[in-house]
Formats: structure tokens, sequence, C-alpha cells
């Protein structure tokens, strides 16, 4: 006599769906960030009226230590205009918004001629500044 | 006899699910915090180079800069007052190109300090122009 076997039927719950969608959704929208330059150190200078800066493709940032990145990548400051124009390439006025982060205490020598590169390059200049509250 | 209706429906939801919350709605929060939007200021910098003639015709507001002080046409001005002396200065000019506000600073100048004069210059309607101290050759004599 045969003697049957007992099967185990195995499922993949069905209830984790949704969780697996959503993290992978958030994984691929972090991935998609791709100037993300939030892993750099610097502190924004303060003022007192500040606008949305709104959407940028191109970020230019220099940090704590006076170093320059153009999205997140270190460059030098020479080829910056070419690089920033590059990345512009034949926008509108009003898609060319160029967001510059610079660390509060960064001395002239520095943040002066990533100034006048975005001004060569054609970008609309937005000081990324923090909101001096009045007290 | 009275017959009891057993009208107890209520449901728990799965314990395990708890976990798989916790960690969607903290995940979901650090990227909310990492994505705030930036917020600044605009500034239009005019492109600095001139021909010889404009330079000759134009006689700008000019602004220095050291790393603490600030000084309009070569005179000292406090920080609360640049804004208004500069709104004197720019009155009678209606055309933009009389408007524009040179800026010449110091190489030690820091960012926060440009920050708050150029804002001034431009809350009192002037334009701003950076003038960058040009490179000097210093031969040293053998």
């Amino acid at each position: 006599m045969k003697i049957k076997r007992k099967t185990f039927k195995a499922d993949v719950p069905a209830m984790a769906m949704g969780d697996i969608a959503f993290n992978l959704l958030i994984f691929f929208v972090i991935l998609a960030q791709a100037n993300d330059d939030s892993f750099l150190k610097w502190q924004p200078a303060r003022a007192m009226e500040v606008e949305p800066a709104g959407y940028a493709r191109v970020s230019v940032l220099i940090d704590a230590e006076d170093k320059l990145y153009l999205n997140g990548r270190q460059v030098g400051v020479a080829m910056l205009a070419s690089q920033i124009s590059n990345l512009l390439e034949d926008r509108p006025p009003g898609e060319r918004t160029v967001l510059l982060k610079v660390h509060r205490e960064a001395q002239a020598m520095y943040y002066e001629p990533v100034i006048e590169a975005i001004s060569e390059a054609g970008g609309d200049l937005v000081h990324v500044l923090d909101k001096l509250n009045e007290e | 006899m009275r017959v009891r209706r057993s009208t107890n429906l209520m449901t728990e939801p799965p314990a395990t699910a708890t976990g798989d919350i916790a960690f969607n709605l903290i995940v979901f929060f650090l990227v909310c915090a990492s994505a705030s939007p930036d917020s600044g200021r605009r500034q239009n910098v005019p492109r600095s180079e001139q021909t010889p003639e404009q330079q000759a015709k134009a006689q700008h507001v000019e602004v220095n800069l050291t790393r603490t002080t600030i000084a309009i046409n070569g005179e000292a001005t406090l920080p609360r007052d640049v804004a208004p002396r500069l709104r004197m200065l720019l009155m009678d000019k209606t055309r933009p190109e009389d408007r524009v506000v040179v800026v010449k600073s110091r190489p030690e100048v820091p960012y926060h300090h440009w920050i708050a004069t150029t804002a001034a210059i431009e809350q009192a309607g002037g334009i701003v122009t950076i003038q960058r101290e040009e490179e000097r050759v210093v031969q040293i004599g053998s």
C-alpha cells in the first residue's frame, strides 16, 4: 500500500506586498535625487526676507572647508562656468535657476569667482539662505 | 429561556504588521525631512564686462567691504545706514544702468557680511555688480 505524503502549502503573505511596494517607491525616489548635496557640511547665512527657491537643475555649494561642489560633485572654479552652461543647455529664462549655497563664514576670494561664473553662464542666481527671525 | 446572541464581532489588527507600519512611518518622515525645499534670495548680477567708453561715462556708486566695515564712495557707513544712504544717492537716477552699485570686497570678507550688504543695496533700489580686486604681479628685485 502506498502511503500518501502530506503536502504543506507555503504562501507568500500578501499582506506585506503594500509595504514592500511603498519601500521600493521611496528607495527609487531617493535614488532619483541625482543632485543631492545633503551630505556636505555648510551653514547658510541668514537674511530677513527669503522666498522659496523653487526647483533648480543646478546647485553650487561652497562647504565649511571652502571646497566647491557642482550638484554634489567636487569641481574647480576655472571650469565652473562651462559646466553650468552645459547643464543649463538652452533652457529659457525662468528655468535657468542656479542655487548657490555658501557656508556663512566663506571668504570673498572663494565665493566671488563662483558668482561671476554663474553670471557668465547665464544662470538665474538664487542665494540659499535661512530666514532671520526678528526678536 | 433567553438565548444570548453572540455580538462579539471585533477583530484585532494583526500584531505582526505593527513593526512594518512603524518602519514605514519612520522612512516616510525621514524622506519628508530631508526633502524640505530651499529658501533664499534671487539676485541679478550683471556681467561686469564694460567697454572703456562706458567706463569713462558711468560714475557708479561704489561700496567697499572689509571683514567688518562698509564704506560708500569711500565714506565709512554703519550697516543700518547703508540702505538709507544709498537711497539718497540713487534718488535721481532713473535708468537701470545708472543704478548700478559696484561692490568691491577684500578677499577675507565673509559671506554673511556680503549678503547683508548686498541685501541693503537691493533694498535701496541698487543693482549689485561685483568688481574683484585685480591680480597684481609683484616682482621681487634680486
